[in-house]
């Protein structure tokens, strides 16, 4: 893909971002505003994306539904890189039983795919908002963990660090100083991959009936209520789904600008 | 003021070096010699009290009276960087990449001392100034716009910032050119004489002994296999180790016999590379 390409998908995910964010109410529809009259209308000039099984305005849906799809998505991927990265320098920093304790856990996580580990977690934890969010990240710090682990592995090794301490610098003061804004680099190229990854697993779970529940704007759980009417309405179905499409391959190719930019490795290993 | 007795380093059941003992004496240029795995940078290293993690060490290393092996971390920071210090061989990597060396240099003065952050400023350039390089532009620049020579010095200069009583050099010029060496030398030679710095110089390079060191001890195989003056060790090598590192020595070997550099055999050892 094209440098062009990429940038025009940075541009418009920047301003979707800030329309979706930034405009309080960016239809006159309300999205909760049940009309048993309208119901299942297809698109048209006065409901751009019609109407679903309760007559409410597909459009203001989508639009409201992208700030907990996004928002969420946004907070659970800080949240993760916050509980993975800490513990994954640590484990790799001190190394021996430290280490010993968090890389079984780390590759225990990692030998299951994530909707896998996500589902059964979810489920054991009961549908709800704050149940698919614990297990999405707890199935998401784990790539952090394991990033941060590496990236404190390799860089400790490294006459830098070992000069930092035989200068007199403390553990704590390398980590922080020398060794955490090297991890970043690689956390950032990984966080803007990662976030499409972690929209489209919420709205797998909420798809599911696992994630947030009726009648609050999800994009997942709006496939889910759309599944009904399917033959009947296919734009009830249609449009959440473009909505995840568009939202992952946006942070898709985000993420690959940003990898481009920041990952060293790619620029033939110049440091 | 250190005096190492008996250090032995282990890894599992293989000694790396054995029962090593050392003297340096106040304004010391030691030449610590031999060649690659002889446990020249594991004995610096057990100094600074960073061996690598399944290496285990006994004996006695005794810092004007203190002993270097049982010290608590807090202790042992407050000595590093302000008393002993240490340039690596590898310039390019001495330095965090992606930090300005300005900054990194005034990290070293804020972790020992408590001064405003212009005075900071001004005793890393006046150090960098010491070690000839154009002061304000090296503080500013990130390691990798500076070249091999110029890092090097920087290195140098941070080493010498807090004017350490003992400069551990591991091999410092043997990636660098012969004339960035020299300046390299020229640098330590001054900070010898300008502040009375002992220095020890991990080489396996004899060339510049005889000029910068007032003695040189051999390793070989995790043992001192012989020490003496300079002059002595280089001119009348008495242990046949000695005598084929001496001859080993490209300059050097146009000076000897021929017959002695042959008889010195110089098929190589076993190239045991130990990680630092």
């Amino acid at each position: 893909m094209n440098t062009t390409m990429r940038n025009a998908g940075m541009l418009i995910a920047a301003a979707a971002a800030v329309a979706l964010f930034s405009i309080p109410s960016p239809t006159p529809w309300n999205p909760y505003e049940i009309s048993m009259g309208e119901r299942l209308l297809p698109p048209g000039t006065e409901h751009w994306l019609g109407t679903d099984h309760l007559g409410r305005d597909l459009l203001a849906r989508i639009i409201a539904g992208a700030r907990p799809t996004i928002g969420i998505g946004l907070a659970v991927l800080l949240v993760s890189i916050a509980i993975g990265v800490p513990l994954g320098l640590l484990s790799g920093m001190k190394g021996g039983r430290t280490d010993s304790i968090f890389k079984p856990i780390i590759d225990g996580f990692m030998t299951f795919p994530d909707y896998l580990s996500a589902i059964i977690l979810s489920a054991l934890l009961g549908p709800g908002l704050m149940s698919m969010l614990i297990a999405v990240i707890a199935v998401k710090w784990v790539r952090y963990a394991r990033l941060a682990r590496s990236v404190a592995l390799a860089e400790k090794e490294k006459d830098y660090a070992a000069m930092a301490l035989l200068s007199g610098l403390s553990p704590v003061r390398l980590v922080l100083k020398h060794i955490l804004p090297h991890a970043m680099g690689h956390v950032a190229a990984l966080a803007a991959a990662d976030l499409g990854k972690i929209i489209l697993l919420m709205a797998s779970l909420s798809y599911l009936g696992l994630g947030s529940q009726p009648p609050a704007p999800e994009w997942g759980s709006m496939l889910s209520e759309g599944r009904a009417y399917f033959h009947a309405a296919p734009h009830l179905m249609l449009a959440p789904g473009l909505a995840v499409m568009a939202a992952v391959l946006l942070a898709g190719f985000a993420g690959n600008r940003l990898r481009d930019r920041y990952d060293v490795k790619l620029k033939g290993g110049a440091e | 003021m250190l005096a190492i007795s008996k250090l032995s380093i282990r890894s599992g059941s293989q000694e790396l070096v054995r029962s090593l003992s050392l003297e340096l004496q106040d304004g010391e240029w030691l030449g610590l010699a031999g060649e690659s795995g002889s446990g020249k940078s594991l004995t610096a290293a057990a100094i600074g009290g960073l061996l690598p993690r399944p290496l285990s060490c006994s004996g006695s290393i005794l810092w004007n009276g203190l002993e270097l092996l049982r010290l608590d971390a807090k202790s042992r920071r407050r000595l590093l960087g302000s008393e002993i210090s240490y340039v690596f061989q590898d310039y390019r990597n001495t330095f965090t990449p992606f930090l300005t060396i300005g900054s990194q240099l005034t990290e070293l003065l804020e972790a020992h001392l408590s001064l405003a952050a212009r005075d900071r400023r001004q005793r890393c350039l006046e150090e960098l100034e010491q070690a000839g390089l154009p002061a304000e532009r090296v503080f500013g620049s990130y390691p990798y716009q500076l070249s091999g020579g110029q890092l090097q010095r920087a290195a140098i200069a941070a080493a010498l910032l807090l004017r350490p009583k003992l400069l551990i050099a591991d091999e410092p010029t043997t990636a660098l050119d012969s004339l960035s060496s020299r300046k390299v030398l020229g640098l330590l030679d001054a900070a010898k004489s300008r502040f009375g710095i002992s220095i020890i110089w991990i080489t396996h390079d004899l060339r510049h002994a005889r000029r910068h060191a007032d003695r040189i001890a051999v390793m070989r195989t995790g043992s001192i296999v012989e020490t003496g003056s300079a002059r002595q060790v280089l001119e009348h090598p008495a242990h046949p180790y000695s005598r084929r590192l001496i001859a080993s020595i490209p300059p050097l070997r146009r000076e000897m016999p021929e017959r002695l550099a042959a008889s010195a055999g110089l098929e190589g050892e076993d190239p045991l590379d130990h990680p630092r």
